[in-house]
């Protein structure tokens, strides 16, 4: 579909949800306004990365990362955005990092099954406990192949 | 945002074999990266970003300059756009008030456009 890509829009409920978070209680938002604000962001993206992408080919490079992102904030005037970003991105990786690893450790998993699968886990979802129960009956299975 | 807690899982390289060497900082959730981790770190990620990072890379794929983008760069993106749809907001709403109104019109947005140098870039562009 070749729409244009200020077409390509942001879903109405998030963004409605970030510009209430932002301003105090009691304020609305008109329609118009969200509509604005929405677009406003989808043109906010394709400058960021237009910006972002500048970075990335005076480096020579084909593949846009972060720290062009970073870049490019500085180049628009959004500094303020560099502190949280960063913030924001130490916390992103640690949770990439644990994907990863998390794949790797379910193979070893599956041969090493052990109850200790806690259930102190209660902290996170649910699907925790789910994901527990599966990993104890694919170990049991093992143990009885043994 | 949650963005905390997520630390834990991370930490994954700790062995079934017990020893979990470094508990890391506050939250000696060892276990936590086994397995459980594929759907955690998900979520985690679904936590730390409000806008859905397919999205925002469609955007980005939109240019025709754009070959590439990495993870965290799609993902820089998203957050950034957050902090600007809420900094655009606190921005309108500053003339909603000299309007003395407590909805947030178009003609805010307008005004703050025109205002603010960060916003330059949107002049012109919205319908």
């Amino acid at each position: 579909m070749a729409e244009r890509p200020e077409d390509l829009n942001l879903p109405n409920a998030v963004i409605t949800r970030i510009i209430k978070e932002a301003l105090p209680d009691g304020v609305n938002v008109s329609k118009e306004a969200r509509k604005a604000i929405s677009q406003a962001a989808s043109i906010f993206v394709l400058y960021a990365t237009s910006c972002a992408n500048n970075f990335a080919m005076k480096a020579k490079r084909k593949t846009l990362n972060a720290g062009d992102v970073m870049s490019a904030m500085e180049e628009m005037e959004f500094e303020r955005f560099l502190q949280p970003l960063r913030q924001a991105l130490e916390a992103y990786k640690k949770g990439q990092k644990g994907k990863k690893e998390a794949s790797e450790q379910k193979r070893k998993e599956k041969k090493n099954i052990t109850d200790e699968n806690d259930k102190s886990r209660d902290e996170e979802e649910d699907e925790h406990m789910d994901d527990e129960q599966e990993g104890e009956n694919e170990g049991e299975e093992e143990d009885v192949e043994n | 945002m949650a963005a905390t807690e997520s630390a834990a899982p991370a930490e994954s390289e700790l062995d079934r074999g017990g020893a979990e060497d470094e508990p890391r900082g506050a939250e000696p959730e060892e276990d936590a990266g086994t397995g459980q981790a594929g759907p955690i770190a998900a979520a985690q990620q679904h936590r730390l970003a409000k806008l859905p990072l397919s999205r925002i890379k469609s955007l980005m794929k939109a240019d025709p300059d754009v070959s590439l983008a990495s993870q965290e760069s799609v993902f820089i993106i998203a957050k950034a756009t957050e902090l600007f749809v809420e900094m655009i907001a606190k921005d309108a709403l500053v003339y909603a008030q000299q309007g003395k109104r407590k909805t947030l019109q178009r003609k805010d947005l307008d005004n703050a456009i025109e205002a603010i140098d960060e916003f330059a870039f949107l002049e012109g562009t919205l319908d």
